[in-house]
C-alpha cells in the first residue's frame, strides 16, 4: 500500500538535549494513525518537524512522496498537509466564514476552488449554523469544527490533529470524531492523530507510542492489546463461600482485594466456562476486556506482561 | 500577490475590529491634545507675545505647531499598534498556522509590515483631515493643493520610517507582555523625543542633541516647516531675529554646532535611517529565525 509518511531515523537535538532520538515509522495512505506518548515524550517536536515548522537534526522524512528539507520540497509538503493545533487559533473578531476563507486564500485557491471547497468542508462539519457568527463567541465544540474546517479548506492529503478533542464535552467529541472518520473513509484523507483519550486511539489503524524521544511500541490496537493487556473476570462470591479455595481448586490465577476476586482469562469468552462452573457460588461478576488505557499505562510504566 | 493581499487584509481586519487596540494606538495623540488645551498653547502664546504683538495668525501658528507634532506621533503609535498583531500571532500560534501553508516566512513577515504601513498611512491621513478642520475651525485657512501634496509626502516618509523603526523594536520582543511594555515606553517617550510635550529650547543641551539624533523627530521638523512656514513669515514679519530664535527654540529647524539643518538635510537623514533600520531588522529577523 502507498505510504504517505515515511520516517527513518528522525532526530532533533537542542544543544546537548536530544528531544527525538532516531525514530522510524510509516503511515499508509488513507490510514488513521495515532501517535501517542506522555507529555514530553517528543510527540510535538516530531509533529513540528513533519509539518515543516521545525528543522530536523538528522534522518530522512518523505511526506506524500516528497523528501522533507529543501525550501521547494517543504512548500510542496505544506500544500499536502492540514494542521489542527491543540489551541484555537482563528481570529475572535472575524466570523467563521471570514476566518476560513482568509485561510483558503492563503493557499492561493481561485474563487471557484474556494467556493467548491467551502461546500466540501460544510458537508463534513455542518458550518451553516455558525458561519456568520464571530469565532470568539462560539462554544468549544463549535470552535473545534471551525478549526478543522480551516485545516481542510485546501483539501489536504494528510490531516494532522494535535489532541483535537481535549476539553470537549462527550457529545461534541462524538460529533468531531464522526466528522473525522467520515473524512477519512469518504475522501481517503490520511489522519495523523495525537490524543490523550485512549478510546480514540483504539479506532486507529496503526499506533505508535513514544517515550523519552524514542518509539517504544507500535502496531495495530489489537496487536498492542495482545502484547500489553489481558482480559479479566471480576467476581464477588456469596456470603460464607471461600472464593480462594474454589478458584484454587479450578487452577485459576487470581488476586483478591476487599472480597473482589480478579481472575485473568485468556479471552472474554473463556470467562463463560468459569462462570458456568462457579455460578451457584457467585453473587455478582464483571468481565473486562484489556483496553488501550491499559496498553498506554503498561508501556509507560514499563510493566511487562507476565 | 493574492496571498499577500489576503494576509494584509486579514491583519487589517483584526486591527480594525479591535476597538481597544485602535483607541490605544491614538492614545498619545489624545494626550497631546489634552496637554495642549490645558497649558502648552497658552504658555507658547504668552512667550511669543513678549517678542511680537498678539494676532490671530499667532494662535494659528501655535496650533500648527501642535498639529505637526501630532501628525508625527500618529505615524509612530499606529504603526507600532499594527505590528502588535505580529507579536500576538507569534504567541498564540497563529504564526505557526501560517507557516504550515505554502508561503515563505519572509513573505508572511512582510505582510505585517505592509499592514503596519497601510494602517499608519490611513490613520495619518484621517489625522491630517481632522487637523485641517481644527485649524479652520480655530480661524486658520484651508491648505492649498500644493501643501496637501507636500504633507502627504511627509506622511509617507514618517509612516515608512516609523514602521521600520517599530519593526526593529518589535523584533527585539517575542511576548505580548514585553510588547505591551514596549508600547507604553514608546507611547510615553515619543512626545518628548519629537519635542512635542516640551519645546526643544526648554531641555538641556545634551537632551537637545539626543532629540536631533532621533530620526523620527526629523519628521516633526518637516511637518512644522510645511505647516507653519506661512504663519511664521507673517507673525515674525519685521522681526527676523525673533523669528529665527523661535524656529530654533521650538524645533522648526535644527541647529547643530552652528550648522542649520535644512528640510532637505532632514529628508536625507530620514531616508538613510529607513535604510539602516531596514537592514538592522533584516539582520535581526535572520538571527531570530535561524
Amino acid at each position: 500500500m502507498e505510504l504517505v509518511i515515511d520516517v527513518k531515523n528522525l532526530s532533533k537535538k537542542y544543544g546537548s538535549h536530544e528531544a527525538v532520538k532516531g525514530i522510524s515509522f510509516e503511515v499508509k495512505k488513507g490510514a488513521l494513525f495515532a501517535f501517542l506518548g506522555t507529555n514530553g515524550a517528543g510527540k510535538s517536536t516530531s509533529i513540528e518537524m513533519l509539518c515543516t515548522l521545525l528543522e530536523k537534526t538528522s534522518g530522512d522524512v518523505k511526506i506524500n512522496g516528497v523528501t522533507l528539507g529543501s525550501r521547494t520540497n517543504n512548500y510542496l509538503i505544506r500544500k499536502a498537509i492540514g494542521v489542527v493545533f491543540q489551541q484555537s487559533i482563528l481570529d475572535a473578531r472575524l466570523t467563521v466564514k471570514e476566518n476560513i476563507l482568509h485561510r483558503g486564500n492563503i493557499y492561493n485557491l481561485t474563487k471557484k476552488e474556494l467556493q467548491e471547497n467551502w461546500g466540501f468542508v460544510d458537508r463534513y462539519l455542518h458550518l451553516e449554523d455558525i458561519e456568520k457568527k464571530k469565532y470568539g463567541t462560539l462554544s468549544g465544540g463549535q470552535k473545534r469544527r471551525a478549526d478543522i474546517a480551516r485545516a481542510i479548506i485546501h483539501k489536504p492529503t494528510i490531516l494532522f490533529l494535535d489532541e483535537p478533542t481535549t476539553g470537549l464535552d462527550p457529545q461534541t467529541r462524538v460529533f468531531v470524531w464522526d466528522a473525522i472518520k467520515k473524512l477519512q473513509e469518504e475522501t481517503n484523507m490520511t489522519i495523523f492523530l495525537t490524543t490523550h483519550y485512549m478510546e480514540e486511539a483504539a479506532v486507529a489503524d496503526e499506533i505508535v507510542v513514544m517515550k523519552e524521544g524514542k518509539i517504544v511500541s507500535k502496531g495495530t490496537p489489537n496487536t498492542l492489546k495482545e502484547q500489553y493487556t489481558y482480559d479479566e473476570l471480576f467476581v464477588f462470591f456469596n456470603n460464607g463461600v471461600d472464593g480462594s479455595s474454589l478458584l484454587t481448586q479450578n487452577n485459576l490465577n487470581f488476586e483478591e482485594k476487599n472480597g473482589e476476586y480478579r481472575v485473568r482469562v485468556q479471552s472474554t469468552i473463556h470467562a463463560l466456562d468459569i462462570l458456568k462452573e462457579l455460578q451457584t457460588f457467585i453473587s455478582s461478576f464483571e468481565v473486562k476486556k484489556g483496553s488501550m488505557d491499559d496498553v498506554f499505562i503498561r508501556i509507560n510504566e514499563e510493566v511487562p506482561l507476565t | 500577490m493574492n496571498t499577500m493581499m489576503n494576509l494584509v487584509s486579514r491583519h487589517n481586519k483584526v486591527f480594525r475590529r479591535d476597538r481597544m487596540l485602535v483607541f490605544f494606538s491614538i492614545l498619545s495623540v489624545i494626550i497631546v491634545i489634552m496637554l495642549y488645551a490645558i497649558f502648552i498653547q497658552k504658555t507658547q502664546v504668552d512667550a511669543i507675545e513678549q517678542l511680537v504683538p498678539a494676532s490671530d495668525q499667532l494662535k494659528t501658528m501655535v496650533n500648527e505647531w501642535m498639529v505637526a507634532g501630532l501628525l508625527s506621533i500618529i505615524a509612530v503609535t499606529t504603526t507600532l499598534a499594527a505590528l502588535g498583531i505580529y507579536i500576538k500571532d507569534l504567541e498564540t500560534k497563529v504564526m505557526a498556522d501560517f507557516l504550515t501553508t505554502p508561503n515563505a516566512r519572509a513573505k508572511i513577515q512582510l505582510s505585517y509590515v505592509i499592514n503596519s504601513l497601510l494602517i499608519g498611512f490611513v490613520l495619518s491621513l484621517i489625522g491630517l483631515i481632522a487637523c485641517q478642520l481644527f485649524i479652520v475651525f480655530m480661524g486658520g485657512s484651508w491648505y492649498t493643493f500644493e501643501k496637501i501634496v507636500q504633507l502627504i509626502g511627509i506622511i509617507v516618509l514618517a509612516v515608512t520610517l516609523s514602521s521600520v523603526f517599530n519593526l526593529f523594536l518589535t523584533l527585539l520582543v517575542s511576548t505580548q507582555n514585553a510588547f505591551s511594555t514596549l508600547n507604553t515606553v514608546v507611547g510615553t517617550a515619543i512626545g518628548f523625543l519629537c519635542g512635542v510635550y516640551v519645546p526643544l529650547g526648554a531641555v538641556p543641551d545634551f537632551v537637545q542633541k539626543i532629540i536631533m539624533i532621533f530620526p523620527i523627530s526629523h519628521t516633526t521638523v518637516l511637518f512644522r516647516e510645511a505647516l507653519m512656514r506661512d504663519s511664521l513669515d507673517k507673525v515674525f514679519e519685521g522681526a527676523p531675529e525673533a523669528g529665527n530664535n523661535y524656529e530654533i527654540q521650538f524645533g522648526v529647524h535644527y541647529e547643530w554646532n552652528d550648522m542649520i539643518f535644512s528640510p532637505m538635510h532632514s529628508v536625507i537623514y530620514i531616508i538613510a535611517s529607513i535604510i539602516v533600520f531596514t537592514l538592522i531588522s533584516l539582520w535581526l529577523y535572520g538571527r531570530k529565525n535561524k
